[in-house]
């Protein structure tokens, strides 16, 4: 596909700063979002035709569609039409040492606790080793050894471009099967135009021997905006994923629609843990990531179980709600979530649990705190359909507000049709009390280490849920997250 | 054909909303009006009449309240059907009356009556309203209340058919208090919409009520209670009960404006099914820009506890006595709010029959 207007000519003209450069790295797509585009993106992944079709459809139900304004976010008018849609993936500007590094950067990566290795890998120095980031789980771990591991263990983990054209036939039986094309405008607009993303297939019986995460995919740098995770758990498997960094992530991308469909069969269980800190914009609210996610997951045999654990603390605006559908019997739906907001952060995120199933039952437990000028919305959604005989559920949703210029927001949807049902919902909004703030500091704590401790003491419930490694970052997130906002 | 223009399910506060007969309603002609007296409670005080949204003067004996053109501004998809002539009461400082009585009869296609009601400071009114008949009842009632005033609201819906849609749109001042208490137990759909703002300090306002559905019902209340005033409190007690093919669909609102600190706002709404076919959808909403705030809210559904049925039975008590005893509790937490031991009374005798010939 030739480029076809004057700034895609000049960006491909243009000479790679950094001296790297191939023959693909200079092929962009026009600017702009077309039939055009899809075929070309399509076409650069060497797509089979089937794949085209699907994302085609795609394309031209989005063209159909508005976008949502159902939440309460205020969303800038955004140009779909303004934005490339395939490049590849940019390449960070190299650093020559972490003296280079943006000192702010450097002062969250030590406050973080990063091992220096691994801050010369995100922060993109010269000669840092590839692989570095298992540094953080199994300091031994190298790819070689756990690829060999995931093989003898039939376990299919990849990037979902390469398990089109592996696996063709399982990516085609279950992709859009969670998410339809039509499902919603970020959807559609991703099934259209993904760029990439990862694709877990953990067979019959097997129990995956580690905790998957992006960080070890070596091509999982830069996905791009449009990512698309597709993990499917066959009859009495078990797997954990890992998704996302508690290092902040700076990215120029500024339209993040990503798309996650898990799959459990009988007997399986998939637990999903994400800490999501997406650069926020600045304390004006300029700049800064919108990350419009679809997650969800179905729960489809019998006893089978799927447990989401976010930890969301970065982003502009966060629009995004992991489900579950629970058709199958005996189902358990799991949601974890702690949602931090600080300056104009605007988040809207929750859950939907839909109970099809008999004797489905399903947890939610969401802790948001508000901070800053910062909006933080919990919405979700509670459905028992009539032949879901004997569903629990239970919702717990606290807000804490740190600060009187912000807002903590609770929408939950409750319909049932079912009387053997049984759901509660409770709901609390609360602030750090000064007894509690004096205590912690007569015991020598300064402000802003005692709000962490309160925070975390809130968040506790769900932070236990966590994966230990990611759980101790996730609590030092927090308090970064909330640096500056009392006191 | 009347060209009647109704909020769409696809509009988020009307998602649960079943508006499609008020076409029909509204274009059939009215019929012959029911005898009133059997519908008032009795509580000694002024009496008013009216048929189809129109005052019937030689049965009412209006005391302090006029009848006449009201225009009332509000955006309100149905209030703002609700004009021409309707009913006010004002009240200036320190007075009161005694507990106005209005009953409302349809017989059958559409009425609309608006209503005025003003509250001078520390002044108190009790105003009890019920609806019989058939056809669509739609109501516009504005509210304001000066410092330290009370009102005590008690509707009791108990139409055989057709549908009520009320809109209560209130002005609650430093100290005043706003009750009000629906009920609904009679064979028609109903909409109970209320935007109840505190607008003074230590402002004090309620809304809540029961609604008991079978058939082929669909009645919902939406309230959305505003606090923009320190100190201020809130509660919203709301029951369902829904049998057969029926849907009762709660959804109420606390909004805590910046700076109405020490706000208290209370939720709670629970529902209870009879049948598996039946719907109950709860939506109990915090939207809240104070720190220093207590804003709870608790919601549930289920059947019936089976434990508790199980300990009435062996205590002798026949099964279906057993439930309609639980169930007459379930309700009685949303009217027990109602102040008048008469009309605390009357309201709880409505709803038990519901209850026999639901049950």
């Amino acid at each position: 596909m030739a480029t076809r207007n004057a700034e895609a000519l000049a960006a491909a003209n243009k000479k790679y700063e950094w001296g790297f450069s191939t023959e693909l790295e200079q092929e962009f797509a026009p600017k702009g979002l077309s039939e055009d585009t899809v075929r070309f993106i399509s076409a650069k992944k060497g797509e089979p035709e089937w794949m085209l079709d699907w994302r085609l459809k795609a394309y031209r139900m989005w063209e159909g569609m508005t976008a949502p304004d159902w939440a309460k976010l205020n969303v800038p008018p955004i140009d779909y039409q303004d934005a490339y849609y395939y490049a590849e993936p940019k390449k960070k500007p190299t650093l020559k040492s972490l003296d280079e590094l943006d000192p702010e950067i450097k002062r969250t990566y030590e406050k973080l606790g990063i091992p220096i290795e691994e801050q010369k890998v995100l922060a993109g120095v010269e000669g840092a080793r590839k692989v570095a980031v298992d540094a953080v789980f199994d300091s031994v771990s190298v790819a070689t050894t756990f690829r060999k591991e995931l093989e003898e263990a039939g376990v299919i983990f990849l990037s979902i471009s390469e398990a089109i054209k592996q696996h063709p036939a399982l990516v085609r039986k279950w992709l859009g099967k969670v998410v339809p094309q039509r499902d919603n405008y970020f959807a559609t607009l991703n099934s259209a135009v993904f760029s990439d993303g990862t694709f877990v297939y953990v067979p019959e019986g097997v129990r995956c021997p580690m905790e998957l995460s992006t960080y070890f995919r070596i091509n999982a740098e830069n996905t791009g905006q449009f990512e698309r995770t597709l993990i499917v758990a066959d009859k009495g498997a078990y797997v954990s994923y890992l998704e996302g960094c508690t290092a902040p992530m700076r990215d120029e991308n500024q339209l993040h629609a990503a798309v996650v469909e898990l799959v459990a069969l009988d007997d399986a269980e998939i637990k999903y843990s994400t800490v999501q800190n997406w650069y926020p914009g600045d304390e004006n609210g300029k700049g800064g990531i919108y990350n419009f996610v679809t997650k969800r997951a179905l729960c489809q045999g019998k006893n089978s179980k799927v447990s989401w654990t976010q930890v969301e603390t970065g982003s502009a605006i966060t629009w995004k709600y992991p489900s579950c559908v629970l058709s199958g019997e005996n189902s358990v739906g799991e949601f974890y979530s702690v949602a931090v907001t600080n300056n104009r952060q605007q988040a809207d995120t929750g859950t939907k649990m839909i109970h099809l199933g008999k004797n489905s039952r399903s947890t939610i437990v969401s802790k948001g705190i508000s901070a800053g000028a910062s909006d933080n919305t919990y919405r979700g959604l509670v459905r028992v359909g009539p032949t879901a005989e004997n569903v629990r559920n239970f919702t717990q949703c606290d807000s804490l507000l740190l600060g009187d210029q912000c807002g903590a927001h609770t929408v939950p949807y409750i319909e049932v049709r079912n009387p053997s049902a049984q759901i509660e919902h409770e709901a609390t909004t609360s602030k750090i009390s000064d007894d509690q703030l004096f205590y912690a500091m007569s015991r020598g704590l300064d402000s802003e280490a005692a709000v962490a401790l309160i925070v975390n003491g809130f968040a506790k419930e769900v932070l236990q849920q966590l994966p230990m490694e990611f759980a101790v970052e996730a609590q030092k997130l927090l308090g970064i997250s909330l640096e500056g906002s009392v006191g | 054909m009347t060209t009647l223009t109704l909020p769409s399910r696809r509009e988020e506060a009307w998602r649960w909303s079943k508006l499609d007969a008020l076409r029909a309603l509204a274009d059939q002609p009215h019929g012959t009006a029911l005898i009133a007296d059997d519908h008032f409670i009795g509580l000694g005080g002024p009496r008013l009449v009216f048929v189809d949204g129109v005052l019937d003067a030689d049965r009412s004996t209006p005391g302090r309240v006029r009848v006449e053109p009201l225009d009332l501004a509000t955006d309100h998809p149905l209030g703002k059907q609700a004009t021409g002539p309707g009913w006010r009461l004002t009240l200036d400082t320190d007075q009161a009356t005694d507990p106005i009585e209005i009953v409302h009869i349809a017989t059958g296609g559409a009425n609309h009556l608006p209503a005025r009601i003003t509250l001078g400071e520390d002044a108190a009114a009790t105003i009890v309203e019920t609806y019989v008949g058939a056809g669509w009842s739609n109501r516009l009632t504005q509210i304001t209340l000066a410092r330290s005033a009370r009102l005590m609201r008690s509707v009791r819906m108990l139409q055989s058919s057709g549908f009520i849609s009320h809109r209560d749109e209130a002005q609650v001042g430093e100290g005043a208090s706003l009750v009000s208490i629906f009920l609904g137990a009679g064979g028609m759909d109903c909409r109970v919409d209320g935007a109840l703002h505190c607008t003074g300090a230590a402002a004090y306002a309620e809304m809540g009520g029961a609604l008991l559905t079978q058939g082929e019902q669909n009645q919902e209340a939406a309230v959305s209670l505003r606090h923009d005033a320190l100190d201020g409190q809130s509660h919203q007690t709301w029951r369902a009960v829904a049998k057969d093919r029926s849907t009762a669909s709660l959804a109420a609102r606390v909004e805590v404006a910046r700076g109405a600190q020490k706000t208290d706002g209370e939720q709670s709404l629970r529902g209870l099914l009879l049948d598996r076919t039946s719907t109950i959808n709860l939506k109990p909403e915090l939207e809240i820009f104070a720190d220093d705030v207590k804003c709870a809210h608790g919601a549930t559904v289920g059947e019936l506890d089976r434990t508790a049925l199980f300990y009435l039975t062996s205590r002798g008590i026949a099964p279906a006595r057993a439930k309609a005893l639980l169930t007459r509790a379930f309700v009685a937490d949303a009217l027990s709010r109602i102040g008048t031991e008469a009309v605390r009374d009357a309201f709880t005798a409505d709803a038990d029959r519901w209850l026999e010939r639901a049950l």
